[in-house]
């Protein structure tokens, strides 16, 4: 077979995949936001006034707002608190470094919504925080502990991504030549100073990646505030999917759906572009 | 670059690729079982003994939704399935829309103890679409041993004594006739100004609200846990598993009368087993059944002798041996497609508004 056959063999199926349950279905969405209605004949009659109806619904504009500052939050936070595991586990295990990687890993085998529920427990009112709040005598009634919140959206998010996002962190540092820390120490450069001008710039491919992995999904979130979320918990995922499945307007939803791809390329591109403005460098090799 | 011949060569392996998952997907949902769509709960076999004793080698699939829209969407956007169970309040709709076939009552030996007035709802321009199983109330169940005062209306439920404690179906529906009732309206009548101040109105019940309840799994928990000391729009079944558990609890009847609601069941046009699904419906409005399930759920049956063979308790609890109190209460009723675009609508805002 000639190069150009083998390429083709190579990158033909996921690019088929990629066609057929990627690009296709976006330009469905697409044009399902410009239909009518959802079934039937108003589903054959095209019209803008979705686009109309979107524009002037604020209470939807301000959700999409406040649920890319949560997915914000939640992977800033994440990446945060992966950073030191990460860093543990790339300079500091040693010969546990198997053992401990897999103590950070196993949980996340289990079931997802297993582990959200599992925080219903711990923050519920016969749970973990409230019983051993109560035991100390700070507070009288058994309560829920930031259950239905948004921040226990935020807590439950923050510990299911925390794995995924220490493991490509733990990738860069684990790049990073020993060799390079140790001449900045030669040369007289504090620790904390080698890790702010060589560690840390060096590991900026694994914090980014960690970080988009966390963002991207936690933006069209449902499931999560539909369980721990409470009243004030709901985001913008809660509605695009209320559209499809109970409002049965799935021109909005799909519009909806749209916006927030819209919001969020529009995010990543300003992220990339200030990171580029401070010379970091993103390639994830 | 992609030579042209290149081009031809991808839009073929796309075309067979889809085509395959195409004929994928026409595999399932042939004949040979029965496909029920239902809420959860009514899967039990003691419901439709008489149907695996009549067709033991039928195998019965159960698709579950969690909302009336939800199986309509399903239907409409092409599931197969031979038995689909909806609030009469959807009937309308889904015959305008050509998505039912008729029942042949003929065909069920049990129809004869169907009440007329409830078997009177399962019918458009006079022709039975529906056979209607069950009727039960939407109304507030309530934690006695953790309020100072028992709630006694629909508008006690903005009472701040309860701040951070009342959990509501989420439902538009639902939510949009208790705040009509709680605002003193008729929720089949409002005028835009009137369905203006029921949106005000549901956003202002926010502060007290711990959350929208789904599923009722989730309500039980949420009042047996204590969480929740006031369950909006509970059904009776959630009264009878809670106060099973010894948690001390009442189902009000508010001052401005309870919700109520007719279930069925209905056979999708696109049915291939109309005779199977029949002898479903058949096994299922048997006496046995029906007492089986009023007793599990505290709900009233479509046939007036359930009731003599009801826990007692809840035939006065929930008046389940006289179906007129159903006139009494606040029917769900039928919604244009338009009505029921425009309570969903106004809903969403009300959960995305803070």
């Amino acid at each position: 077979m000639n190069t150009r056959g083998r390429l083709w063999v190579l990158i033909g199926p996921p690019a088929i995949v990629l066609l057929a349950f990627f690009v296709l279905p976006m330009i469905n969405m697409g044009s399902f936001s410009l239909r009518q209605g959802s079934f039937g004949a108003a589903r054959q009659l095209w019209t803008i006034e979705h686009y109309r109806a979107f524009a002037a619904n604020e209470a939807f504009q301000r959700l999409l707002l406040r649920s890319t500052w949560l997915a914000l939050a939640t992977s800033l936070l994440t990446v945060i608190l992966a950073y030191p595991v990460a860093y543990h586990l790339a300079f500091k295990a040693g010969g546990r470094r198997m053992t401990l990687m897999m103590l950070l890993l196993v949980p996340a085998w289990t079931s997802f919504l297993l582990r959200i529920l599992a925080w219903k427990l711990i923050l519920g009112s016969e749970g973990l925080f409230s019983v051993a709040l109560q035991a100390l005598g700070l507070m009288q009634e058994p309560r829920p502990i930031l259950l239905y919140t948004p921040t226990a959206v935020v807590v439950a998010l923050v510990y299911s991504w925390l794995p995924f996002v220490a493991l490509p962190i733990f990738a860069a540092l684990q790049r990073i030549d020993v060799r390079l820390l140790e001449a900045a120490a030669d040369l007289g450069c504090p620790p904390w100073r080698a890790f702010v001008r060589v560690t840390l710039p060096l590991s900026v491919p694994g914090v980014a990646a960690g970080f988009f992995f966390v963002f991207i999904p936690t933006l069209g979130e449902w499931v999560t505030p539909a369980l721990v979320g409470g009243a004030d918990g709901v985001m913008y995922g809660n509605i695009i999917q209320d559209q499809f499945a109970r409002a049965l307007n799935w021109p909005m939803g799909s519009l909806m759906s749209l916006v927030m791809l819209a919001a969020m390329l529009g995010l990543l591109g300003l992220l990339v572009g200030l990171a580029r403005l401070l010379r970091l460098d993103l390639e994830v090799v | 670059m992609l030579s042209r011949r290149g081009w031809w060569r991808w839009l073929g392996m796309v075309l067979v690729l889809s085509s395959m998952l195409a004929l994928l997907g026409c595999g399932r949902g042939d004949a040979e079982g029965l496909v029920v769509l239902d809420w959860s709960g009514y899967e039990q076999e003691v419901f439709w003994a008489d149907f695996k004793a009549k067709h033991p080698d039928v195998p019965v699939e159960w698709t579950f939704f969690a909302d009336d829209s939800e199986a309509y969407a399903k239907l409409q956007s092409g599931f197969k399935a031979d038995l689909v169970h909806p609030n009469v309040s959807w009937l309308e709709i889904m015959v305008e829309n050509d998505m039912l076939q008729p029942i042949d009552t003929s065909k069920l030996s049990n129809w004869g103890g169907i009440m007329e007035p409830l078997a009177k709802m399962g019918q458009v321009d006079g022709v039975q679409y529906l056979v209607p199983w069950e009727w039960g109330y939407d109304s507030i169940l309530v934690r006695t041993d953790k309020v100072a005062e028992v709630p006694d209306s629909w508008a006690d439920l903005w009472d701040p004594q309860y701040a951070g404690h009342v959990s509501i179906l989420d439902s538009a529906e639902a939510a949009v006739v208790a705040a009509s009732l709680a605002l003193g309206y008729d929720p089949y009548a409002l005028t835009d100004a009137q369905l203006a101040s029921v949106k005000q109105k549901l956003i202002e019940l926010k502060p007290n609200l711990l959350g929208y309840w789904s599923d009722y799994t989730e309500i039980n928990q949420q009042i047996a846990s204590g969480e929740v000391w006031v369950g909006a729009n509970c059904w009776p079944d959630a009264y009878v598993a809670v106060a099973a558990a010894g948690v001390p609890v009442e189902y009000i009847t508010p001052q401005e009368g309870r919700i109520a609601w007719v279930y069925g069941y209905a056979i999708p046009k696109g049915s291939a087993n109309a005779d199977l699904a029949h002898d479903y419906i058949d096994a299922l409005i048997s006496v046995e059944s029906m007492a089986e399930m009023a007793n599990q759920y505290g709900y009233g049956a479509a046939n007036a002798e359930v009731a003599e063979l009801t826990d007692p308790q809840l035939v006065e609890l929930f008046n389940l041996d006289q179906p007129e109190v159903l006139s009494q209460s606040v029917f769900f009723q039928s919604l244009s497609e338009a009505q029921r675009a425009a309570w969903t609508q106004l809903w969403d805002e009300v959960k995305a508004s803070q």
